[in-house]
């Protein structure tokens, strides 16, 4: 029963390899913002421990996001919404606004001085100031 | 039922609010399915029929932000162990006084572990259950006060944690259910967290009641039966000595965690002590070691339990008890012997964005009583 087990669990952590497209990530914030941005502070924005400026992330659906999550706050998709949800269910912290697309995180991001946000760096216009590139 | 009835009509009053006011709701729910792997064997709920609703469980989060810093959080869960009959888990109320200093009162989790908080949120960790050897004290939720104030102390990041309240309800004893009180519970927890590694201490104190009178010792005679025949004796000191009537009682708990995002490592260590009573002190710990492939987590771990009776109570009257006294006396002292190893081995799997699938063998060795017992588990754990 048990080595049988372990051929399973063995067979399972095997199988999964996947490398994303990746694409250069720009970090954008409004234009009147001065503030310098690390990538430290950024891990700290988007896991809540830092509300210095208010983050906005794009939609789980967005490929972009899951190459966020790896490059800009250094994990996986699951192991953020789980560090996430740790902070949900016990009343700590509301994770970062979800937009569904670029052109709403341009927005955004454009229209609140205290906002923080992410886009392809192909999409980036003179309406807001990149801070930061991520490849 | 109508408990049940009355979650449900209140979450569907409570949608609609979303569209006027800052309300969120959130939910999670755990769908888990095991079996003993033989017919003698009985462990976290599970003999050797495959079980639906032993684990599995459904909870609905609402948080509503009245503004100007104050916020209400309720948390309804039905639990498959009580036929999914809704219960609020936490219901608080909180007010920020700076932006690292908030203030809940209401109904919290005790915060003895390092997972208490969400121990219940399956998606959160990577293991099927939390390590009930560690974390099948009970007492989850008091009724009080509580007191955060996160800071940075160049880079080391903390977390204080200030408790206090009572908790007033039942705990599960010899198999059956009790009431039980701890009044004045205070507490205090560290977090320190740098990069990779995170530590936490814990302590709290509290004066413990449980009323184990009505436990049947034998067909016709409960242990309070017991300790009117031994007062009837002249033997109200060991009565008390025995008894868990407003003891002292006070809670240590340790906790180290690695997590790189790629290994993780976690161990804790806990010490639970009730004094002057027959409820033998507590000494239990774990580690658990996981290493991330991309969408799979596989584990092992290890719990022990320590828990030596406390023999000296009735030590000093093994003369003078007749034996129709000393047999019962010794039972109950001795009925909390405990010394168990179990491992456990597993997996967890991010099949979806919101959701993951988790496998887990667990094998309890039980030395006091010479028992193993295995129980095969698989479920999901998602959040919504």
């Amino acid at each position: 029963m048990l080595s049988r087990f372990l051929a399973i669990v063995l067979l399972l952590a095997a199988a999964g390899t996947v490398t994303p497209v990746a694409a250069d990530i720009a970090v954008i914030v409004n234009p009147a913002n001065t503030a310098t941005v690390t990538t430290d502070e950024l891990t700290r924005l988007y896991t809540g421990r830092s509300s210095a400026l208010a983050a906005v992330n794009l939609a789980e659906s967005s490929p972009l996001r899951g190459q966020f999550d790896e490059k800009g706050v250094g994990r996986s998709s699951a192991q953020l919404k789980a560090h996430w949800s740790k902070l949900v269910f016990t009343g700590k912290g509301t994770p970062p606004l979800e937009l569904a697309s670029e052109a709403a995180v341009i927005e955004h991001v454009a229209s609140n001085p205290n906002a923080i946000g992410y886009i392809a760096a192909s999409s980036v216009t003179d309406t807001v100031k990149v801070v930061l590139t991520l490849n | 039922m109508r408990k049940s009835l009355v979650a449900l009509s209140l979450a569907v009053a409570v949608v609609p609010a979303t569209v006027y006011s800052n309300t969120t709701i959130n939910g999670f729910a755990s769908i888990k399915a095991g079996m003993t792997t033989g017919s003698d064997e009985q462990l976290y709920g599970y003999d050797d029929t495959p079980d639906f609703k032993n684990e599995s469980l459904i909870a609905l989060q609402v948080k509503s932000d009245l503004g100007e810093k104050l916020s209400v959080t309720a948390q309804l869960l039905g639990r498959g162990s009580d036929d999914f009959d809704v219960g609020f888990e936490w219901a608080f109320i909180s007010y920020q006084l700076a932006d690292n200093m908030t203030i809940n009162a209401g109904r919290l989790r005790t915060p003895f572990y390092k997972y208490s908080d969400f121990k219940d949120v399956g998606y959160a960790f990577d293991w099927l259950r939390v390590p009930q050897g560690v974390y099948g004290l009970g007492f989850n939720t008091i009724e009080g006060l509580t007191f955060y104030r996160t800071a940075q102390l160049g880079n080391i990041d903390s977390t204080l944690q200030l408790i206090v309240g009572r908790y007033n309800g039942d705990t599960s004893f010899g198999g059956s259910q009790v009431s039980a009180t701890i009044d004045n519970v205070a507490g205090i927890t560290l977090e320190l967290a740098k990069d990779a590694i995170s530590g936490r201490v814990a302590y709290l104190t509290g004066k413990t009641s449980v009323d184990t009178t009505p436990v049947s010792l034998a067909p016709g005679f409960t242990i309070g039966n017991l300790y009117q025949a031994l007062t009837a004796n002249g033997l109200a000191p060991l009565v008390a000595a025995i008894d868990i009537e407003d003891e002292s009682s006070n809670f240590v708990g340790v906790g180290l965690t690695y997590d790189d995002s790629n290994w993780i490592a976690v161990t804790e260590y806990t010490r639970v002590e009730v004094e002057n009573s027959f409820f033998a002190t507590q000494k239990n710990w774990y580690l658990s070691v996981g290493k991330r492939f991309n969408s799979f987590t596989p584990y092992i771990s290890f719990e022990r339990e320590d828990n030596s009776a406390n023999v000296d109570i009735y030590q000093p009257y093994t003369t003078v008890l007749p034996p129709q006294l000393l047999v019962p006396v010794q039972g109950v002292v001795m009925g909390q012997e405990r010394d168990a190893s179990t491992w456990n081995i597993g997996v967890r799997y991010d099949f979806h964005p919101a959701a993951a699938f988790k496998a887990q063998f667990s094998s309890e060795d039980n030395e006091t009583t010479g028992q193993r017992n295995g129980v095969m588990a698989f479920g999901v754990d998602l959040v919504f």
